[in-house]
């Protein structure tokens, strides 16, 4: 009788241990969010976010200081103009960090899910999406102002021209709200969910990829579609406009340039493997990343200036710091790498286990 | 290999039930589980009728004379259980070979649910991954995890008190799945009437623990996993009621002390 209750209850435990191997295996977690000034990399990646000295790729900080299983970061950290660092966790807290230490000034914790996509700063306001379907406009001490629902989880950074919000949600609509009172002035469907921030044209137009292989030129004074294009898959991250084109890649490891004004295509690459993030333009190039790891500038043409292969996949956008190129590589050997303009190493952190 | 041949075909099926179901999960979670308890309707009832057999070989005048001839020497009794089995027409793993069978198509439907409900990039990545061609992806997804007061993809919201401003998980789900179980555990008891009966001992403290165990689960799992255990408990139910082997009278102490002394 004592060994089948042993028995009983190690099946249990069994059970239970088994149980949560299949949540710990899926705990959710994502690639790497970077910012930086012009003196400092700020690296939000898994346990911590990492402040890291562009100079040398030295650590300055981390926060937290010691790895809490439940604090998760993969946002982007922001800088405000009166000094703060704010990054979203996966642990519904939104965070003001003294960019210098690491310090928290303040905390948020009324979100009831993960932050995925970076804040928005201006208007002396806070737009932050919440993948709790909210849109949280906070003030700078982290006081909520007002907050503005969608249908589903919102991973989007969104834009504003002072006057409105235009913001993505993974329910396949854009949104554009009132920037001081976040009343609805007008929404779009549009063909999937939008994984990728909207991109503002200096000229009244909204440019929207969608999970769903198209990106959209709308007119920001009412929605109206002015051109749609169709990509071969899904566009994970938000076109970049740069002189009147229009840059972007898709899962299916093309990459595009399209006209602005009328969505016809410039160009385009077949790189061969996934384009999940955003690209970045710099100087004459334009820089973006493959899941192979690779990352390839290219000129305003389409034509190969340079590319290197990293160690990892390249998800994430790469990002411009002081005079260097960013990127931070999943499942590679070093946390963040620092390129110059021609893309020779600079340095790579890896971050030190504590 | 487990991932192709079990939560990939189970997430691709729950995704299939999805979009059918006008994009509700919750309801996608339900058929999904009544589907799978169909499917693995014939392992539950050889399982009743061999768990059946071993009872009624255990009752039998046979096998106890048996235990009290072997006594002293185990190893003769178990060559004597043997004997008796195959003569009785008995399989001995006749009653837990279906369990065994039943356990990865839980672990893979748990995975395939937690698969479906992504909550974060890295996550929809990896499940457009999984989801077969003949799918509209970006019409699928990403699925609305909200059904009812609940988000399937995440453990039981807090609930604040004013003595617990810290916060508890919301304890409704968690109560409904133990006390399901317990429901079921209580009602496709077998009835025993011997007293040194340790099989009956045994589905007595299961029927304890069961509850509290998985009710523990459903405080700190997706809810998801929660719907998952009540519909499976109710199913679970109706389907010992169809094979005619549901006993209300264990869930009636009353009842039961009365049926005891009749006899």
């Amino acid at each position: 009788m004592k060994t089948k209750i042993i028995l009983l209850i190690s099946g249990a435990l069994a059970l239970g241990l088994l149980l949560s191997g299949c949540v710990t295996g899926l705990t959710p977690s994502s690639w790497p969010g970077i910012s930086a000034d012009g003196a400092t990399a700020y690296v939000a990646s898994a346990a911590a976010v990492y402040a890291v000295n562009l100079e040398n790729g030295n650590e300055l900080w981390r926060f937290p200081e010691k790895a809490d299983a439940k604090r998760s970061f993969f946002a982007a950290p922001v800088l405000t103009p009166d000094g703060q660092l704010i990054v979203g966790g996966y642990d519904h807290v939104l965070y003001s960090l003294n960019p210098q230490n690491g310090q928290v000034n303040w905390q948020y914790a009324e979100a009831r899910d993960h932050w995925v996509g970076s804040v928005l700063v201006a208007n002396d306001l806070i737009y932050a999406p919440n993948a709790d379907y909210n849109l949280y406009v906070l003030n700078l001490k982290g006081e909520l102002q007002w907050k503005f629902a969608t249908r589903q989880a919102i991973w989007a950074t969104p834009v504003t021209d002072s006057q409105r919000v235009y913001l993505g949600s993974l329910d396949r609509k854009v949104y554009a709200v009132d920037a001081r009172t976040g009343k609805l002035v007008w929404d779009k469907a549009l063909t999937g969910a939008i994984l990728g921030s909207p991109v503002l044209g200096g000229d009244g137009r909204l440019y929207v990829a969608t999970f769903g292989g198209d990106v959209f030129a709308l007119d920001t004074a009412n929605g109206e579609q002015l051109w749609e294009f169709s990509a071969g898959n899904f566009v994970w991250s938000a076109p970049v406009l740069s002189n009147g084109a229009l840059y972007f890649g898709d899962s299916n490891g093309n990459f595009y340039a399209l006209n602005a004004s009328t969505g016809a295509q410039d160009w385009s690459l077949q790189p061969g493997s996934p384009i999940l993030g955003a690209p970045l333009v710099t100087g004459d190039h334009v820089l973006f990343g493959t899941e192979a790891g690779n990352l390839y500038a290219v000129d305003t043409q389409g034509q190969n200036a340079w590319n290197l292969t990293v160690s990892g996949k390249l998800y994430g956008a790469p990002v411009a710091g002081s005079d260097l190129i960013l990127v931070a590589p999943v499942e590679g050997q070093s946390l963040l790498i620092a390129l110059d303009q021609a893309g020779v190493q600079k340095w790579a952190f890896t971050p030190v286990k504590k | 290999m487990w991932d192709t041949f079990i939560v990939t075909p189970l997430t691709n099926v729950l995704l299939w039930i999805y979009g059918i179901f006008g994009g509700n999960f919750g309801l996608a979670i339900i058929l999904f589980t009544i589907l799978i308890r169909l499917v693995t309707h014939p392992l539950m009832a050889s399982q009743i009728k061999s768990s059946q057999k071993m009872q009624e070989m255990q009752q039998s005048k046979k096998w106890q004379e048996i235990q009290k001839k072997n006594k002293g020497d185990k190893e003769k009794l178990a060559q004597e259980q043997m004997k008796l089995y195959k003569e009785l027409g008995i399989s001995p793993f006749g009653s837990c070979l279906p369990t065994i069978i039943q356990i990865p198509i839980i672990f893979g439907l748990y995975q395939s649910i937690m698969r479906a409900l992504v909550a974060s990039p890295l996550q929809l990545l990896t499940l457009t991954r999984s989801v077969y061609a003949v799918f509209d992806t970006p019409a699928l997804l990403p699925l609305n995890s909200h059904f009812l007061w609940m988000n399937l993809g995440q453990a039981p919201e807090k609930i604040f008190l004013p003595f617990l401003t810290s916060g508890i998980p919301n304890p409704t789900l968690a109560i409904i799945v133990a006390l399901t179980t317990y429901v079921q555990s209580k009602l496709t008891m077998p009835p025993s009437t011997n007293p040194n009966d340790q099989s009956a001992a045994m589905g007595k403290m299961m029927a304890l623990y069961m509850p509290l165990l998985l009710g523990y689960f459903s405080l700190t799992f997706a809810s998801g996993l929660s719907v998952y255990f009540i519909i499976s408990n109710l199913v679970g139910i109706l389907q010992y009621a169809l094979l005619g082997k549901v006993n209300w009278r264990n869930l009636l102490p009353g009842a039961k002390k009365e049926a005891a002394k009749s006899k």
